[in-house]
């Protein structure tokens, strides 16, 4: 499946990777910042104050927060904190994933770069979510459900990995209902782009 | 990969037939097959011998671990063994889905090999089924699955490499490896 491998490396032209970073970060100014008072809609000053607390994207807050000095200072989600850590230790395979952040998974990684002690926790309990929840895609993925709903309670990670082993499971029980079906040209094959004989003559 | 595309490389495997017809040896890429004599057992490749029982030119003799003992007794093994028994042939599954459908008058007790062939499958099934998930929840790095056929290794792709590969980004991030957009290194 093209997509899942196209959101492996958060590269530029990733949808995940875009829509992953537009979630937005509850930020406290560090600096006064001159001119910016419209991003607080609150506040009637023309300057952003020292300690305002605003909600930024992550693709702004990133670049803010990495400089020498700080220009804002990060709270992480408490989706990520550790309540909601301790819920996942317990049984992950309860949670409704998906309500928590759709990029549960992008995001963690992302929160890896802020300078915060819970990082290296996030990513352990991010690891063991995901062990533990496979289970769970690869029996959704390998045995028919018939529950629409089901899409929708996978983060976009699980979805496509869910849906990629749903597609195969598929295939493979239509071969073994009907026997032999037609190998159809592979898609790097039809890519190269042969020119016909009839294009070629016409020119 | 399709399922067919496992099926097409299993009927490159060899099979006996009795050809009802007199010809000399047909040189292929791939190798000869022939000559053929009326009568005689003659060894050649799955995709052959359908085309020629289609044709009505031959009798299909089935594999030799095509016998409902036989394959009684490694039903009875496979469900013993905690581990993957070894199967008679790497494309065990297509090959007789392949053979039953085509020759079923030529192979004796059909119906029944059909059943255990896939009775064993679904044994087989569901002991991977456990083995990738006990693995992945072990955290470790590597496993070894002796005797997995290439329709059973196959049936398992591409959730489980994708899923791996998705556990080693993540762990990656907590080596500050990770690349990103706005490290500025690629």
């Amino acid at each position: 499946m093209t997509t899942l491998s196209y959101s492996y490396m958060p590269d530029y032209f990733s949808l995940t990777d875009i829509l992953c970073t537009e979630e937005r970060i509850s930020c406290k100014v560090e600096v006064t910042l001159p001119r910016l008072g419209f991003l607080d809609l609150s506040s009637e000053s023309e300057d952003l104050k020292i300690g305002t607390k605003l909600e930024l994207p992550l693709w702004l807050a990133q670049p803010l927060n990495i400089a020498r000095e700080s220009i804002v200072s990060v709270d992480i989600p408490k989706t990520y904190k550790e309540g909601y850590r301790e819920i996942l230790l317990a049984d992950a395979c309860t949670v409704v994933l998906n309500k928590w952040n759709p990029y549960y998974y992008e995001l963690g990684m992302y929160l890896r770069k802020f300078n915060n002690r819970d990082c290296e926790i996030i990513i352990d309990s991010l690891l063991l979510t995901f062990r533990s929840r496979f289970r769970l895609v690869m029996d959704w993925a390998q045995n028919p459900v018939s529950d629409p709903t089901l899409n929708s309670l996978l983060p976009r990670l699980e979805r496509d990995l869910f849906l990629a082993g749903r597609k195969a499971k598929l295939q493979l029980n239509e071969w073994l209902k009907k026997g032999s079906n037609v190998i159809e040209t592979s898609q790097s094959a039809v890519n190269l782009k042969k020119r016909k004989r009839t294009d070629y003559e016409l020119d | 990969m399709d399922p067919s595309k496992i099926e097409f490389l299993g009927e490159k495997q060899l099979v006996n037939i009795v050809p009802n017809f007199n010809l000399d040896i047909i040189y292929l890429i791939s190798g000869s097959v022939g000559p053929f004599r009326a009568g005689l057992p003659v060894k050649v490749p799955i995709w052959l011998a359908v085309s020629l029982k289609q044709k009505q030119k031959c009798r299909i003799i089935n594999q030799e671990w095509m016998n409902i003992e036989s394959l009684n007794d490694r039903k009875e093994m496979e469900k013993m063994s905690k581990l993957f028994t070894e199967m008679p042939s790497n494309h065990y599954i297509d090959e007789s889905q392949i053979l039953l459908n085509v020759a079923n008058d030529d192979i004796p007790d059909a119906d029944r090999i059909r059943t255990s062939v896939k009775d064993i499958w679904d044994i087989r099934m569901s002991k991977l089924r456990t083995s990738v998930d006990a693995f992945v929840k072990s955290e470790g790095v590597h496993a070894r699955l002796d005797h997995l056929t290439a329709m059973e290794i196959n049936s398992i792709r591409p959730l489980l490499p994708h899923a791996l590969d998705q556990m080693l980004r993540i762990q990656s991030a907590n080596m500050g490896e990770i690349n990103s957009q706005y490290s500025g290194k690629k």
